[in-house]
């Protein structure tokens, strides 16, 4: 029966990242009836306010994956200059090259079918630590991140500290 | 075709190049990784050079340059027509494949044998009971893997199917600036390929010309053409590659025409007849390529495959999408797969509850003062995410749209862990909004956020 290109490169990349998985990362499908469905954690890097907090996201796949890229959402609150208030994430790895109006991404940090799950979750994870504030798409974060850093990580920290039921 | 006899490939079937990592043979795990192409992660089936000298699949590189015309890898530009076939590649990968399982046998076998005598249960029995849990998975599926290849896949068509690179690609192409006529073998100035297949081809392989080949080569050529005890003439033009087609020089009567004369559908929107087209092409030109080209029939299947998945026949809504309830076979292991993350999200999280009381016993005099301002609230589940100044600005956005229960604290201490449910439950949205979930608007939607 049919198995498209995206289901059959999903699944490898599952079992990629079953068999070796980043430190810090988990991924896979919801369920075996949808592999264009994945949710993900990620562990806050330390060194940042996210330190300690665990992070759920889910991954949307379009069905020409992987020429083009998922979209991914957080499912819990995450105040971050690059995460939208929706919890969709918007980092250069998840754009396609080529519709790039404001040309402040490198056309090599964009997405292309050579990405994958793994590098897109590492990418979110370096992006906790180092938000772009060129682009944001949570103002009040990246300005607060600008301006008021102290008062920024005590807000992601009082959240990390909340989700965790402390 | 036998495509009926060939299953769905499930999780278990799937080999990769981190099987190695869990053995004494772990270096092989880059060898492995060195023989597969960086877009579909699987072994090179046809593989292409490009003029900045990368490899991928004949069909990989196909697709994504009609995409965007660039290298996957450098972003170089390059054009299909500048492809060339990497055939000492390809039989690397054949010889490769073909011992594969042997050896992924013997290292695990090793493995067992010098762990059995230890016998050391405790301590590190979590990393030995794994391993050796998995490595017994993996080697009752490959071997229910080659036992089913040996019984259903005779034929050359079977074997691209299935991936598992032929025997005997080794005495191909000598560097003679001849080629092989498709059809008979023989080999010729390509200038005489066309007026051969036209007058003198005899229409089936020609044995004195290929001592070695084997009885599937001999008996699923010419199977490949109906036409082949007769001598006339074979479809000569089967071979000629398709140009690329300027899509926004053709009117749409002359695209239908373009598909009709291909013998596909020409029905649909005008933006599917073009990405059927491409898809046609990609397919078309890959299979000429390939040093085991299959006939029409097949690769019309395989475009059956893309119109069902991706094209206009693709389930609209994301839960069918990816035909997943064909693989409902046992061996996706969901409850595995559930268990072993349902505990390394316990695992996670408590390690975080850990760390964080330490942390926060550290830190928590500091933060004392905006407490209130945050997290007033800490009522659960239904809590509207912290007001923010910018909210109206935000809402001005196309992101509004995105269904606003998700922002609901999955990640509350107490809902994390049953994960699943909370993503249940959001699919329900997901539904909702499916009819606005075909590939183009899935484009636009990733693409909307870069305007921002
Ligand atoms: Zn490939
Ligand atoms: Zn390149
Ligand atoms: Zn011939």
């Amino acid at each position: 029966m049919a198995q498209s290109t995206a289901h059959r490169r999903l699944l490898q990349e599952y079992k990629m990242l079953t068999n070796n998985p980043p430190d810090g990362i988990t991924a896979g499908p919801v369920s075996e009836d949808d592999m264009l469905h994945w949710e993900a954690l990620i562990q806050g890097p330390e060194g940042t306010p996210f330190e300690g907090g665990v992070f759920a996201a889910e991954l949307k796949f379009p069905k020409d994956y992987p020429l083009a890229p998922p979209k991914m959402t957080f499912l819990g609150e995450v105040f971050h200059p690059n995460v939208y208030q929706s919890g969709l994430v918007c980092i250069s790895i998840l754009h396609p090259p080529g519709d790039d109006p404001n040309h402040y991404e490198h056309a090599s940090e964009r997405w292309s079918p050579i990405q994958s799950v793994e590098k897109i979750l590492i990418s979110v994870m370096s992006m906790l630590a180092e938000p772009n504030d060129e682009s944001p798409a949570n103002v009040e974060a990246a300005k607060m991140w600008r301006e008021n850093r102290p008062e920024y990580e005590r807000k992601v920290r009082e959240s990390v500290r909340h989700m965790l039921g402390l | 075709m036998n495509n009926n006899s060939i299953s769905l490939e499930t999780f278990e079937d799937v080999a990769d190049s981190t099987d190695w990592l869990s053995t004494p043979l772990s270096g092989l795990a880059a060898v492995e990784a060195a023989l597969r192409c960086q877009v579909c992660k699987d072994f090179y089936k046809t593989p292409m050079l490009t003029s900045c000298n990368h490899t991928f699949c004949s069909i990989c590189i196909r697709r994504a340059l009609s995409n965007d015309g660039k290298c996957p890898l450098c972003r170089a530009s390059e054009q299909e027509m500048k492809l060339r076939s990497n055939w000492s590649m390809e039989e690397v990968v054949v010889a490769f494949t073909k011992t594969r399982s042997d050896v992924l046998l013997f290292a695990k076998t090793s493995q067992d044998t010098i762990a059995e005598p230890g016998k050391r249960k405790l301590g590190d029995t979590e990393d030995d009971d794994s391993a050796s849990q998995r490595s017994g998975k993996r080697l009752r599926s490959s071997t229910r893997l080659s036992k089913s290849r040996s019984i259903e896949m005779t034929s050359e068509m079977a074997r691209l199917e299935a991936d598992v690179p032929h025997q005997d690609s080794t005495d191909f192409e000598p560097d003679d600036g001849l080629v092989a006529c498709p059809i008979c073998l023989q080999r010729m100035k390509p200038l005489q390929v066309d007026r051969h297949l036209d007058t003198s081809c005899p229409g089936e392989p020609q044995p004195e010309r290929t001592p070695s080949k084997p009885s599937s080569r001999s008996t699923s050529i010419p199977n490949a053409f109906s036409s082949s005890s007769s001598p006339k003439k074979p479809p000569a033009r089967t071979f000629e590659r398709l140009p690329a087609v300027n899509y926004s020089m053709l009117k749409e009567p002359q695209l239908r025409k373009k598909l009709q004369e291909q013998g596909i559908s020409a029905a649909g929107s005008r933006q599917m007849l073009e990405k059927r087209h491409k898809e046609w092409t990609t397919i078309w030109n890959a299979n000429c390529d390939s040093q085991y080209p299959r006939r029409k029939g097949e690769l019309l299947h395989d475009l059956d495959v893309w119109e069902r998945t991706v094209g206009s026949r693709a389930p609209t809504n994301s839960r069918t999408i990816s035909l997943g309830a064909q693989i409902k076979d046992k061996d996706f292991d969901g409850a595995a797969w559930a268990a072993k993350h349902d505990s390394s999200f316990k695992d996670l999280i408590a390690n975080a509850r850990r760390n964080k009381v330490l942390m926060g016993r550290k830190s928590s005099e500091d933060e004392k003062k905006g407490v209130d301002r945050t997290h007033g609230s800490s009522k659960d589940k239904g809590d509207e995410p912290t007001p923010q100044p910018d909210s109206e600005m935000i809402a001005s956005l196309d992101h509004s749209e995105e269904p606003q229960e998700q922002v609901d604290s999955v990640t509350q201490a107490t809902g994390i862990i049953d994960l699943t449910g909370e993503i249940a439950s959001s699919n329900a949205s997901a539904g909702e909004l499916s009819d606005r979930e075909d590939g183009a608007v899935d484009l636009d939607a990733s693409s909307r956020t870069t305007t921002i």
